[in-house]
């Protein structure tokens, strides 16, 4: 039920304790997390597996501080979230957290170059632009700086998404069905992307996904059940 | 500083995008509306400062019967002013043994401060900036007709004789005009003291004239007033103005009207485009608080960012207004005089504020969404911030238009009815709006469906698709109303105070005035014109009388202390007798004396007086006036106030009598008519045979005034453009913002089956079933503003204006189809595939 392969030598850069989360539907009232509990560590690879609809993305949203629980403690960088407001809360990503989203999430308006900017932009330095340049080549895609998303493939407008969750150099890196509306080999190829980037940055990462081919390449694998989490072995992963 | 480039950076990027296009254009239009009216208005407005300084001939005339003091001189000149002096007295000029009474003018150098004198000189007229050198005089031609002398031939006055040099055929200040029944003669001053004209107890009038700026005269404000108490005729052109005629007043209201029916229609565009800019900026929001953005540097940025735009808007606009207002000056250039000060920066100012306004009021209660987007929608797109209610946005836009009317038209309570009355009107439309949607669907739901791919089934479709999108629809509807009935609106008032202008000066308007006819030569005079005039006026009898009790007290003592008595109880009124109404005067309180009625002796009269006297002078129904005239007193009680036409070139009275009560008093006769130019020989008999009667030629200003009204007609018409131009910016904002919905369906139908020219049909059919909703309810809204406007503002008879009822509906198909059309062919060509995509992603 808890998460028993803590590991107090390591440091705590998310922490989750009796976190339920209900919503109101009409009449009734649904449990969607139930008395939840989630410790994560520096550098480490978590993947929270579940169905559709189980609440994956429920949970990731609390974790990144998005939204905040009907009940329980989340502890980001070791500040409470639940203490926070939404703007400290807010503040508490800038520079520290990156994203990776199914529906990718880049603007229309904007060219990839752009696009990979807009998180540097809250908080801007002298050398955004060649950082967001170099990271753009990195995941190959120094020749389309000036495209706009509808010019470029599904694969293509993710591995941008990739390259604007890394660039602000994170501690910490969401990702929620990051291959969701990918074909199986474009979507292994972010995939090795996304882990040969985290595994060079030393970044943690916490991945939420129905895919176990995706969920074994995580150091831990967590399954989400009836609004808790469980501990998956290996060979319940590759199953 | 970040937040300050990141905006920029945002704009530029947001450049491509059709609602900031919509916006900035909306924006711009609006200022370049209100810069072009604002910087027009001060400059007519000063201009005609400038030209009324020129009727009168001076900024400043003050007027006593002593010489003006070297001090006094001193004082002005000090001031920053420039001073030109002159005597006016009646003297009598004699050649041979013929005698004339004259009315003399003794210029000096400086004359005329304002404007040329237009001279006769016997070999071609000319326009001089000075009177006549000393030893020469310059005379009226009618002087020269009575006495039968030429240029070049000497005429005597007091006891020096003169060479006549020139036929005075225009004087710059003729203020004097109507009352100058004298002929002129104009003198040089240092021939005055040889007349030997300037005796004690002469009736001299010494003139001081004084032309500068405001400020300079403004600096000697307070001697001027010290000179008023000590009995010294001081008029001010700030104060004085000569009214160019209610045609100016009724133009500038129009222009103003237009100004604010533009703002106006430019915040409605600027709401429509808001409301695209901000569902399209919603997943940037939801975006940039996930990367940590707080609410404050959201709601900074996306401000910032509108800021900026509306900065640039303002500039363009500003720009535009410039040259619009200098199009309006070109074209009212003839009538305008030629040196008009330059623009000065508070229109400028104006501008960039109304445009900042329109965007806090009409953009801001929906930005405020963008500030309130929550993080997680980045994961579930359904989390919309709530959509703000359409009544807060409608409630704050109302607040600040109804200020910008506040502060634009000055009138406090005139903004809140218009408010008031405006917010109304919405409610109701929003009603009426309701009920002709679900009758739309009402009625497609009985129209039979055998063409399933014919031009009905498209009506059907598009018909149901209008309706059921009932809340996007009805905001629509409501701004499309809006906007045709402002532009309805616009146009109506244009027309009908055009065709008011031209019934107020038709072809045969009255250009002579006759004064003077005495009793004996009325029935002679009277056969003369008539033979020759097609339209006149009777032949009024004139008594003069001085207005000095109301109800038995002495009529200055009515005016209260910190006013200034008016003009009409300083100086003589000219009184007049008759049993009918006449002509051209209504009736407003009261009823017409019964001329038959038996007049009593010792009960005063039944008199009617002219509304506008009535209330300066604060009298009512049923109060007696008592006059003097010549040594009697003669009071008359007022039994019905009259309103009358100043401008209508016929004799009108302040005070009419009933017949029997005046006759016995010395009176002589006026009247007015209208000869063609080729009938001046009758001019030439009533000169000779009626000698002593004055003529008075009014055909300059008569062309004057007509070419003003053409001119203002020109000069509204191109307002009126810039307010059609705002409202197309309306209809273009508004599609902007609705077409993603559009391409989103289009796709749909498109996966469904329905081929591209279906498509278009539906489209269509739903563009131009709004437009004649929109069409309908505007013009209903137009006729009713129209009413409140014609009653309140212009002062024009209210009518319905039924090619309104039509105009509007097929226009409105036309333009919203039209425009409609043209937004979607793109959306259309799309791969559904792609559409259905992008709908997805913004």
């Amino acid at each position: 039920m808890v998460d028993d392969s803590l590991n107090d030598s390591k440091v705590s850069i998310l922490h989750a304790a009796q976190v339920s989360q209900r919503v109101r539907s009409g009449e009734r009232v649904l449990t969607i997390l139930d008395d939840l509990a989630l410790e994560v560590h520096t550098g480490e690879s978590v993947a929270i597996l579940g169905s559709s609809g189980s609440g994956k993305s429920t949970l990731l949203g609390l974790l990144a501080g998005l939204d905040t629980p009907s009940e329980g403690e989340i502890q980001l960088f070791g500040e409470s979230l639940t203490a926070l407001g939404e703007d400290g809360r807010a503040r508490l990503r800038a520079g520290q957290v990156g994203f990776v989203f199914q529906n990718f999430q880049l603007l229309p308006t904007l060219t990839a170059l752009e696009n990979v900017l807009l998180p540097q932009e809250l908080a801007p330095s002298s050398d955004d632009e060649q950082r967001a340049r170099t990271w753009l080549s990195r995941v190959g895609l120094g020749e389309r700086l000036d495209h706009l998303p509808k010019q470029l493939s599904g694969g293509e407008q993710q591995r941008v998404a990739v390259a604007r969750a890394f660039v602000s150099h994170p501690r910490l890196v969401f990702a929620d069905e990051p291959t969701g509306n990918l074909d199986r080999a474009t979507g292994a190829h972010i995939i090795d992307l996304l882990f040969e980037l985290n595994r060079e940055m030393g970044t943690t990462l916490v991945l939420v996904t129905h895919d176990h081919a995706l969920a074994s390449r995580c150091e831990r694998c967590l399954r989400l059940e009836e609004g808790r989490l469980q501990l998956m072995d290996h060979a319940e992963v590759a199953s | 500083m970040k937040a300050f480039s990141l905006s920029l950076k945002g704009l530029r990027r947001d450049l491509r995008a059709a609602d900031v296009r919509a916006l900035f254009v909306a924006l711009m239009l609006a200022v370049a509306a209100s810069t072009m009216i604002g910087f027009f208005l001060d400059r007519l407005d000063r201009g005609l400062t400038r030209q009324a300084g020129q009727l009168m001939g001076g900024d400043l005339v003050l007027e006593q019967s002593d010489p003006f003091t070297k001090e006094l001189r001193q004082t002005l000149r000090d001031a920053g002013l420039t001073l030109s002096q002159q005597v006016d007295l009646v003297s009598m000029a004699s050649r041979d043994n013929a005698f004339q009474p004259v009315s003399l003018k003794v210029v000096d150098p400086a004359y005329p401060l304002y404007g040329q004198v237009r001279v006769e000189r016997g070999d071609g007229t000319e326009t001089l900036a000075h009177g006549p050198d000393p030893g020469s005089v310059w005379v009226a031609p009618r002087l020269a007709r009575l006495m039968g002398f030429e240029i070049g031939d000497t005429l005597r006055i007091g006891e020096s004789t003169f060479t006549v040099s020139g036929l005075v055929e225009r004087e710059p200040d003729q203020s004097a005009g109507f009352s100058a029944f004298n002929p002129r003669v104009m003198m040089h001053r240092d021939d005055l003291p040889a007349t030997g004209l300037v005796q004690p107890g002469s009736r001299l009038e010494y003139e001081l004239l004084a032309k500068g700026p405001p400020d300079a005269v403004a600096r000697v404000q307070s001697r001027l007033d010290r000179l008023r108490d000590n009995g010294v005729e001081v008029r001010d052109v700030r104060e004085d103005r000569p009214r160019l005629g209610g045609a100016l007043d009724r133009a500038q209201r129009y222009l103003s009207l237009s100004g604010l029916a533009a703002v106006l229609l430019a915040g409605v565009a600027v709401a429509m485009a808001t409301r695209r800019y901000v569902d399209r900026h919603l997943d940037t929001a939801a975006l940039l608080r996930c990367f940590g953005a707080s609410q404050r540097q959201l709601s900074t940025l996306f401000s910032l960012q509108l800021m900026w735009l509306a900065v640039a808007a303002s500039v363009a606009g500003a720009l535009l207004g410039l040259a619009g207002q200098a199009g309006l000056l070109a074209i009212l250039t003839r009538f305008l005089p030629l040196e008009l000060p330059p623009p000065g920066p508070l229109p400028l100012l104006m501008g960039v504020f109304t445009a900042l306004a329109i965007l806090v009021g009409f953009a801001g209660p929906m930005l405020l969404r963008l500030k309130c987007v929550s993080a997680l929608k980045v994961l579930r797109r359904e989390l919309d911030p709530m959509p703000v209610s359409g009544w807060v946005v409608i409630g704050v836009a109302s607040l600040v238009f109804g200020a910008l009317l506040w502060l634009y038209s000055g009138d406090f309570m005139l903004s809140l009815g218009l408010l008031v009355g405006g917010e109304l009107a919405l409610a109701l439309l929003w009603a009426l709006g309701h009920v002709l949607l679900t009758a739309l669907l009402w009625l497609v739901r009985g129209a039979a469906g055998d063409d399933r791919h014919g031009a009905r089934h498209a009506w059907r479709l598009g018909a149901r698709q209008l309706a059921r999108r009932r809340q996007a629809s009805l905001g629509q509807l409501l701004a499309f109303s809006v906007t045709f009935a402002a532009m309805a609106i616009i146009a109506l008032v244009r027309g009908d105070l055009v065709s008011a202008w031209e019934a107020q000066l038709p072809e045969n308007t009255p250009n002579y005035f006759a004064i003077n006819i005495q009793p004996d030569e009325r029935d002679g005079f009277r056969e003369i014109v008539e033979n020759a005039s097609d339209t006149r006026s009777d032949l009024y009898p004139i008594v003069r009388g001085r207005l000095v009790t109301i109800n038995d007290q002495p009529a200055e003592a009515t005016v209260s202390a910190d006013q200034e008595a008016p003009d009409e109880l300083r100086r003589a009124l000219n009184l007049t007798w008759r049993a009918t109404l006449p002509a051209g005067n209504r009736i407003v309180a009261g009823e017409w004396f019964d001329a038959d009625a038996p007049a009593g002796d010792d009960r005063p009269v039944p008199i009617s007086m002219e509304q506008g006297l009535a209330e300066r002078l604060d009298v009512s129904l049923g109060d007696v006036l008592g006059f003097d005239i010549g040594s009697e007193h003669v009071s008359g009680r007022v039994t019905s106030l009259r309103s009358l036409d100043w401008e209508s070139f016929r004799p009108n009275f302040f005070v009419i009598f009933p017949p029997g009560a005046l006759e016995r008093f010395s009176h002589s006769y006026i009247t007015s008519f209208h000869l063609e130019n080729d009938r001046q020989a009758t001019i030439g008999k009533l000169v000779s045979r009626y000698p002593s009667v004055s003529l008075l030629n009014v055909d300059a200003i008569l062309e004057q005034v007509r070419e003003l009204l053409a001119q203002v007609t020109r000069a509204i018409e191109l307002v009126l453009v810039f307010v059609l131009l705002a409202g197309v910016s309306v209809l273009y904002a508004a599609l902007t913002a609705s077409r993603p919905m559009r391409a989103h369906e289009g796709a749909l139908l498109r996966v469904f089956g329905a081929g591209d020219r279906m498509i278009a049909r539906i489209q269509g059919a739903e563009f131009a079933l709004l437009g004649i909703a929109s069409g309908l309810l505007g013009a209903l809204l137009a006729e009713a503003a129209a009413l409140g406007v014609y009653l309140v503002w212009f002062d024009l008879p209210p009518r319905l204006h039924w090619p309104l009822w039509i105009v509007l509906p097929v226009g409105g198909a036309l333009l919203i189809g039209g425009i409609g059309h043209l937004l979607t062919r793109s959306v259309r060509r799309q791969a559904p595939m792609e559409s259905l995509r992008l709908l997805g992603e913004t």
